[in-house]
């Protein structure tokens, strides 16, 4: 059994299975609005430069990536049954594993290959492309939390801001939620999420990593409602 | 110094009834504020007097009536005499009584007794004997007094905690081990199996890798793991990692030495072990590794109990990582003054 709880800095831990069951910690997954009459960019370095004055250290950077799914038409009975989305995401903080979920249905944990099978899968589920939602930037770490500040883009443009918080001492997640949201306050100040759905549902069972990505893809498809509403207008 | 004096005023004590002409002769000199000199020399020539005519009653009684012709003037001779010598005793008796209170008791009821009389010495500054010696006198007070509580306490609690360091002196008279140390290892295990039925969040597995000395592996609830190596009952070593953190080495043993990656444990691990040295209790030992596992287990919502000083979770990126030993109470490393 091999645990790495604090990565090296700037540095993937690899690691030997791709069940990352080994360490999860309790998680927020938030949106930041962007400034008013700001960039997203100037907002991420309005964010980073409050943590780097908190005392937190720069410590690599991470990616999270979400594809959507389609599922293809011909695999449909009734004709007035719209097809589910699959989200199928990588967190590069879990470099060996692959997420393949449904909204509100179960989450499916992977080896990387995943990706492989999915194309030989295309008759049953289109790539929808032009949907492919990530969110980059910087780990920053303070005492023992984690923070990531994420530009969400999809496609060529920047279209906001994502922040994760992580506590890494603590497995169960409503034990440290007090905790997480006086440190986000922070920093954060009043774009202080409030609880995530995930942590209601938990109780107290142990954290999995499934429940970050969970709220990573609430997250992207909030962000891709907002920016879905001109664009329908335009059609 | 001190002592010369006092062991001198102290045979002054209770000595013969000259004691008076002794301090005379010892200093004639020397004025004594208080005291009437003039009066104790009267004094000693009223006693010599009182002595004399008491003398002389008896020499009258012991002569008898004699030298006289007749009966008669025998008898009135001899009373005559006879008042007359007592008449002088009860006179040099009154005399004496007069000059005792002109001398004065200048150091009967001192609680220094005669060593009292250095409080009369007028040269402060040269010798400054009496102040030493009020010093020394309430020093050697409190210490006997300290003394007394300590082989009090050290009668109670032995402080040995290991063999070896009675070191070499044990070497030289063979002593038996203190017998907290002996206990057998069926004793030890009943202990803990008992602790581990009290507190239903806690479980406690018990090892003994390295011969009879156990190491117990604490789980408190899915907060944290403890490691906890005893020696007999005694808790000698006590690591404290996260909930999901490694406890063992390569080899399947559990690894006492390496600490725990996150801060805020690292930090528990530092009060574990100031809990260590603060239950101490040696006659009973059960009783403070039943104390130890109850301050540990108050633990148990060490993510979610606020500090009770300044009400808020976090102080430098760390949760109240302390407990009151008594109240058990969460607080803040710096809030806990």
């Amino acid at each position: 059994m091999q645990q790495v709880p604090l990565p090296p800095p700037g540095a993937v831990p690899p690691r030997p299975s791709a069940r990352p069951s080994a360490d999860a910690h309790p998680r927020s997954v938030a949106q930041v609005p962007v400034a008013e009459g700001k960039s997203v960019q100037q907002t991420v370095e309005l964010l980073t430069r409050k943590l780097e004055l908190l005392g937190a250290e720069k410590q690599g950077t991470f990616c999270v990536d979400c594809e959507t799914y389609h599922t293809a038409a011909s695999t449909m009975g009734n004709q007035g049954q719209t097809g589910k989305l699959m989200y199928v995401m990588h967190n590069s903080e879990y470099p060996l594993s692959c997420f393949a979920l449904f909204e509100n249905g179960p989450c499916l944990i992977a080896d990387a290959n995943f990706d492989i099978l999915m194309v030989k899968l295309k008759g049953f589920f289109q790539n929808a492309k032009a949907n492919k939602i990530e969110s980059r930037g910087t780990r920053y770490q303070y005492c023992d939390f984690l923070v990531k500040v994420g530009t969400v883009t999809m496609g060529p443009s920047a279209r906001g801001i994502s922040v994760e918080v992580e506590y890494c001492p603590c497995v169960i997640a409503n034990d440290c939620w007090n905790l997480l949201m006086e440190f986000m306050q922070s920093f954060m100040g009043s774009h202080t999420p409030g609880i995530p759905s995930v942590f209601g549902t938990k109780h107290d069972s142990v954290y999995s990593p499934a429940d970050t990505v969970v709220q990573y893809m609430e997250l992207f498809n909030k962000i891709r409602k907002q920016q879905q509403v001109p664009v329908a207008g335009i059609r | 110094m001190i002592e010369d004096v006092s062991s001198d005023a102290c045979s002054d004590v209770d000595t013969s009834p000259c004691w008076a002409t002794q301090i005379i002769l010892q200093e004639p000199t020397q004025q004594l504020p208080g005291v009437n000199l003039e009066a104790f020399s009267q004094a000693i020539t009223a006693i010599q007097a009182l002595r004399s005519s008491v003398t002389r009653v008896f020499d009258c009684l012991k002569d008898g009536m004699r030298n006289k012709e007749t009966l008669e003037g025998r008898e009135k001779g001899f009373v005559a005499a006879f008042q007359e010598s007592l008449h002088s005793v009860s006179r040099d008796l009154g005399e004496l009584e007069r000059l005792s209170n002109l001398v004065g008791k200048p150091s009967e009821n001192h609680p220094l007794h005669n060593s009292g009389l250095l409080s009369l010495d007028p040269v402060q500054d040269k010798t400054p004997l009496y102040s030493q010696l009020l010093q020394a006198y309430k020093w050697s007070n409190k210490l006997q007094y300290h003394a007394g509580l300590a082989s009090g306490l050290l009668n109670q609690q032995s402080l040995k905690r290991s063999a070896n360091q009675m070191g070499v002196s044990a070497k030289r008279r063979p002593k038996a081990q203190p017998t907290t140390l002996v206990l057998p290892p069926q004793y030890v295990d009943d202990v803990i199996n008992r602790i581990d039925r009290m507190f239903p969040e806690m479980s406690i597995q018990l090892s003994r890798p390295n011969g009879t000395s156990a190491m117990l592996l604490v789980t408190l609830g899915k907060v944290l793991k403890v490691i906890v190596v005893m020696r007999s009952l005694f808790i000698d070593r006590t690591i404290v990692k996260g909930y999901n953190e490694n406890v063992y080495t390569e080899d399947g043993k559990l690894d006492i030495w390496s600490k725990s990656n996150y801060q805020v444990f690292q930090k528990v691990t530092d009060h574990a072990t100031t809990a260590l040295l603060h239950y101490q209790l040696p006659q009973m030992p059960d009783v403070v590794v039943r104390s130890f596992m109850t301050w540990l287990r108050s633990y148990i919502k060490l993510f979610q109990a606020p500090c009770q000083r300044c009400g808020k979770f976090l102080q430098d990126g760390l949760p109240p990582t302390w407990r009151d030993f008594r109240t058990l109470e969460a607080f803040h490393d710096t809030c806990r003054q």
